[in-house]
């Protein structure tokens, strides 16, 4: 138990197993939920009876929050993210938050400026500008 | 944070569904048995996303019934404390706000909703900061950091701050 009692996202102590794990942004579990509802729908006539209240209201969520509609332009922000190092975890909070200043990501990944990281300023910076970059011709 | 994982259980199969379509029944019976299911350990199982591998089947003793481990890919949502999502307000009273993150509920005491903000009761009971021009309501889309999970067998509850920077409301239905 005592290593639940230290998990802290905002360090990256989300537990060794979660950490090496692939982690999703909401716009990429909108595709992946969206699919197999469409396989459910093809096999009955209400899917919606199907599916558990778990699937359905996670479907609602990321249909809500996803940043990114188009799977190319989710499939490129991964792709950008992937240039710069982060863990998984982060790659993802930034994917889904889209933080317009340096100063809102190091607020939302308060691990990306922690010791033995080498990002500076100009490096997030940039790292934003792409993202919205992708945003605005999606 | 939604993550994609792979996870493994032992099913145990009745006799009667072995035959051709033995694997097509385990993966069947596996999801009617774990989706939508929750642990503390791995969150909430949203979906399963492919078997991949099904191993040796093993024969219980006195019932007949087999057990195979079955390790299989799916995605599980998994909220952790120090995490910051966006989260949709389902309920508003004096003691604070209920939000909703897919498939987890988290509740903002009013201690952690920022001191300018009052509560306002009425038939829409609402946060309002004293110029008016925040409000938190049913339906409204926020940003929160999660500060506390407690785990029970079948659910992951969480307690969340909006006191913090850039934590608040992002939309309000009303204005848009």
């Amino acid at each position: 138990m005592s290593g639940e009692e230290e998990e802290n996202a905002a360090e990256l102590k989300i537990g060794d197993e979660f950490l090496k794990a692939k982690c999703l942004m909401n716009c990429e579990v909108a595709l992946i939920l969206e699919h197999k509802y469409e396989q459910l729908q093809q096999m009955s006539d209400d899917p919606m009876n199907q599916v558990s209240q778990v699937f359905e209201k996670s479907l609602q969520y990321v249909k809500r929050f996803s940043r990114y509609k188009n799977p190319d332009a989710v499939r490129q922000v991964r792709e950008i993210l992937s240039r710069y190092q982060l863990a998984e975890f982060e790659l993802c909070v930034l994917g889904n938050l889209c933080p317009e200043t340096v100063e809102e990501a190091i607020a939302m990944v308060p691990s990306i400026k922690s010791k033995g990281r080498a990002y500076d300023d100009e490096a997030i910076e940039k790292m934003l500008n792409d993202l919205s970059l992708i945003k605005k011709f999606e | 944070m939604f993550f994609h994982i792979i996870l493994e259980r032992n099913m145990q199969l009745h006799p009667r569904y072995f035959g051709r379509n033995l694997r097509e029944n385990l993966a069947a019976k596996l999801m009617k048995d774990v989706e939508g299911t929750c642990s503390g350990r791995h969150g909430f199982v949203v979906a399963i996303t492919g078997i991949e591998n099904i191993g040796k089947g093993l024969i219980r003793d006195g019932t007949g019934f087999v057990t195979f481990p079955v390790k299989y890919q799916c995605v599980v949502f998994r909220p952790f404390k120090g995490e910051i999502l966006e989260a949709v307000v389902t309920m508003v009273n004096k003691m604070g706000f209920f939000a909703e993150a897919g498939p987890v509920q988290i509740f903002v005491s009013n201690h952690l909703i920022p001191d300018d903000m009052e509560f306002q009761s009425g038939d829409m009971p609402n946060y309002t900061t004293s110029d008016g021009s925040v409000k938190i309501q049913k339906d409204c889309e926020v940003r929160l950091k999660i500060i506390g999970t407690r785990v029970d067998a079948t659910e992951i509850f969480c307690i969340g701050t909006i006191k913090d920077d850039f934590l608040g409301v992002i939309n309000d239905p009303a204005t848009v």
